[in-house]
């Protein structure tokens, strides 16, 4: 046996190997400790955000909130006249800082914040007020409160700082439409359609917009909360694909998302170098909507069979990680329209839903099933309809469409089956949903359902001045009772959406319908 | 004259070659046989590439043998599951075992890859042939084949479903629009340049009507080229079938397509990392197989050629 090398002894190499190990730990300790006393944990002002969206901007949907693209815009630039706390339908000031309704429910006065200017140097005054409601109420802008911004009659706005909205009739969601309705620059306004100029009062004013890439924004300096915004810009990045939205967070490329998937925020989450933003009071709901003019969808039986027939809690919990709960009504829990009793209507039952197909009794030709391809959620969830559909007897054929396609078929009710995708609303006044979203609207309705019953209890809800009193929570009641014994539209769950954002970023804040507010949010240092 | 002296070149309709072959000229100026020459699809690497494809048509064909699920069978608290005995593959988001979905993934594949293919190489050829017989004919074939060309062929694939919808069947027809202006030039140009050769013209100065001399000299010529260029395509195919799929116009969903299985497993890497193996594995092995029968075939045109 060859004598062993001195340097490669038993005793060198264990001491050898103890050096390493205490070397690394020492190593790893200071790293742990150094972050943890240094001012890494503590914000700062200035800096740059690097944010990236899934959805771009669409300046012809403006005033629609439709996707991540102008909800980012509006959230940064513009502000209401008040703003709803996320957990409640009650008004806190923001551009208006007191209201007061009249005795017979016509007439809102609503005092004006003095000292506020829009991003071009201009005072904010009560004219502004009347031209935002105004265009908002314009049919090419496709607002879904439009109707309730038509129920303005007139505005008085002979004092500057106070402006009178006369109403055709008592609105009991009328805050609904002054917290949705961004206030907008009328000197500037031409270039909103184009997306060349974005004019508001907010935190941060628009800087450009390059289509499918990026929009840039810097900060306020004359921004009516002294000292804020902190941040000095916000560069967000258009990101269409979930998967690459979600490498550029793990990569450190963004430090704000708003489009991954709930598996990889579950995912991203878990790491600890990322904080999941569940958006509570800004919920959307997942549904499933019928033409009931089409064949077997005509007949109640089939949608009944339909409503028994999906498996709701699987959905929620596969495809939308328990990021919400089943339903069969569109209200969240919170709201004074949600009734724990009647969402247990179609509870799962497949043998209940076979019996109905047969009781039905004539054979049913491939129902279409139309969702967004470009979204994986929406994919999935049609693929797990689908299958539950199958099984009782009810034969499905799935048909992906383009985003911009999807949309002109809700909007136009052109879909020739059924379709599933998300809606809104239900987080406001429970009337503002069936007056206003495409969906519900009793007036026009992407299911072509008319009812003079469904028309009669949505007028009535909405026409009630305090949307939150008795009589109203009673009329509420009644369009439950209508959604539910007509079907036309087949409510999945109520899913509140997510944002994920790395540990670097703190404060950041969101509205009712999901719009970005980084007012405080800062970078750490 | 040597480059073109071959059995039966100035056979004439009634006479057959004295050894009852086709004559064939390959690009050079030797003779080819190919019944007499040792296929190249039986050694190196043309066997190589024939057992690659051959391994994953009888893995489709087989799919209800092999497989353990049903492709679009929905496993109940399966979700997103690791590879395991019981899923070899793991399963996908909606509770599907993937290897299951894989191998009929390949029916669909398959089937794009050797119809399409071939009928787009049996179209084109004959509008090669045609244009190269008539000039009106020619001038129009050959600005249809440049519309075509113009084309990247995933915006013809998306301009093409924008219209129809997705399905297998737009894919087929993708596949073929983009193999027309191929093999229709090729075959054109072989024809006009066979027809050249001293034995047609004798064969056309004795009388020899068109349609012989196209069917007896030129189309025999002109096999060689397509057969390869045929290889070629097929590997090409497996591309476009899989990227359509792979963006999401494809087949439509639940149908398992490797396209479609592939692109739905890159959102689901983090909870299953095998979910993509399986079809990159076959598409690899498809598109290896097909380049090596085309490599084996131009080796062997070269050869005979030489």
């Amino acid at each position: 046996m060859p004598p062993m090398n001195p340097l490669l002894t038993r005793r060198s190499v264990l001491a050898g190997l103890g050096f390493t190990g205490a070397a690394l730990l020492t190593g790893c300790t200071s790293a742990v400790s150094l972050q943890a006393g240094s001012p890494a944990n503590e914000t700062s002002k200035g800096g740059t955000l690097r944010a990236g969206i899934g959805q771009d901007l669409i300046p012809g949907n403006f005033f629609t909130n439709s996707n991540s693209g102008i909800t980012t815009l509006i959230g940064l630039v513009y502000e209401g006249l008040i703003r709803y706390p996320n957990d409640r339908v009650a008004p806190t000031p923001r551009l208006a800082t007191s209201w007061q309704m009249s005795a017979d429910g016509r007439a809102l006065t609503l005092t004006l914040r003095q000292g506020v200017t829009f991003h071009t140097g201009r005072p904010f005054t009560s004219k502004d007020v009347e031209f935002s409601l105004r265009t908002y109420a314009e049919p090419v802008w496709n607002g879904q409160l439009r109707s309730t911004a038509a129920a303005i009659t007139s505005y008085d706005t002979s004092d500057p700082q106070k402006v009178v909205l006369h109403l055709a009739h008592p609105l009991g969601n009328i805050f609904d439409l002054l917290d949705t309705v961004p206030i907008v620059d009328s000197e500037t306004f031409d270039g909103v359609g184009t997306g060349r100029q974005y004019v508001g009062t907010g935190p941060f004013r628009f800087v450009s917009w390059t289509p499918n890439s990026q929009l840039r924004f810097a900060k306020n300096p004359k921004y009516w909360q002294p000292g804020l915004p902190y941040l000095d810009n916000v560069n967000v990045s258009v990101v269409p694909d979930p998967t690459s939205l979600t490498s550029q967070l793990r990569s450190g490329q963004i430090d704000y998302a708003y489009g991954n998937s709930y598996l990889d925020i579950e995912q991203l989450a878990a790491t600890k170098r990322f904080t999941k933003h569940q958006l509570a009071g800004a919920e959307q709901q997942i549904y499933v909507g019928t033409n009931i003019t089409a064949p077997a969808l005509s007949d109640i039986r089939v949608r009944q069979a339909i409503a028994y027939a999906i498996d709701r809690e699987r959905i929620m919990s596969e495809v939308f990680r328990n990021s919400g709960y089943a339903v069969n009504l569109p209200w969240p829990k919170y709201s004074n329209a949600y009734d724990a009793n009647k969402n247990t209507t179609y509870a799962l039952d497949t043998a209940k839903a076979s019996a109905l197909v047969k009781e039905y009794g004539k054979p049913i030709a491939e129902i279409p099933l139309a969702y967004s391809a470009q979204v994986p959620l929406y994919r999935q969830t049609a693929q797990i309809v689908q299958a539950n559909l199958q099984a009782v007897g009810i034969p499905v054929t799935l048909d992906p469409l383009d985003g911009a396609q999807f949309v002109k078929r809700l909007i136009g009710a052109e879909f020739p089956g059924m379709w599933t995708t998300f809606h809104s609303w239900a987080q406001y006044t429970p009337s503002t949903l069936t007056v206003s979203a495409y969906p519900f609207n009793a007036a026009k309705n992407s299911s072509h359902y008319s009812s003079a019953q469904y028309s009669s209890d949505a007028t009535q809800a909405w026409q009630v001045a305090d949307g939150g009193s008795e009589e109203a929570v009673g009329h509420y009641g009644r369009l439950s009772d209508d959604l539910l014994s007509a079907l036309f539209l087949i409510e999945i769950g109520v899913v509140q959406p997510q944002w994920v954002t790395s540990n670097r970023l703190r404060g950041v804040s969101y509205t009712k319908r999901q719009e970005l507010d980084l007012t405080r949010a800062a970078l750490s240092v | 004259m040597t480059d073109t002296t071959v059995a039966g070149a100035a056979a004439v309709p009634g006479s057959e070659p004295p050894s009852g072959d086709v004559p064939v000229i390959a690009a050079g100026n030797a003779p080819a046989f190919p019944g007499r020459r040792r296929t190249p699809l039986l050694r190196g690497r043309g066997l190589t590439g024939l057992i690659l494809v051959a391994a994953v048509i009888v893995a489709g064909v087989a799919a209800p043998l092999l497989a353990p699920y049903a492709p679009e069978e929905q496993i109940r608290n399966a979700n997103l599951l690791g590879p395991s005995w019981q899923h070899l593959l793991g399963t996908d988001e909606v509770n599907r075992d993937v290897l299951s979905r894989t191998l009929y993934g390949i029916r669909v594949d398959a089937l794009i890859v050797f119809i399409a293919v071939p009928a787009g190489a049996v179209l084109g050829s004959l509008a090669g042939v045609v244009s190269s017989q008539f000039a009106v004919a020619d001038v129009v074939t050959q600005r249809v084949f440049d519309v075509l060309l113009a084309f990247p062929a995933l915006i013809l694939a998306i301009g093409l479903t924008a219209v129809t919808g997705p399905g297998a069947v737009p894919i087929g027809v993708v596949v073929v629009a983009l193999e027309l202006p191929l093999f229709g030039r090729l075959v054109r140009t072989a024809t006009l340049a066979v027809r050249e050769l001293p034995f047609v013209r004798a064969a056309e100065a004795m009388g020899a009507p068109r349609s012989w001399v196209l069917r007896r000299h030129v189309l025999p010529n002109v096999a060689e080229p397509v057969l390869v260029q045929l290889a070629l395509s097929m590997s090409g195919a497996v591309f476009i079938d899989s990227a359509m799929n792979f963006i999401g116009i494809g087949v439509r969903p639940p149908t398992p397509s490797l396209g479609s299985v592939l692109a739905a497993s890159v959102a689901n890497l983090h909870s299953n990392p095998m979910y993509a193996v399986g079809p990159l594995i076959v598409i690899a092995v498809l598109v290896l197989g097909c380049q090596l029968i085309a490599q084996a075939l131009t080796a062997d045109r070269r050869r005979a050629g030489a």
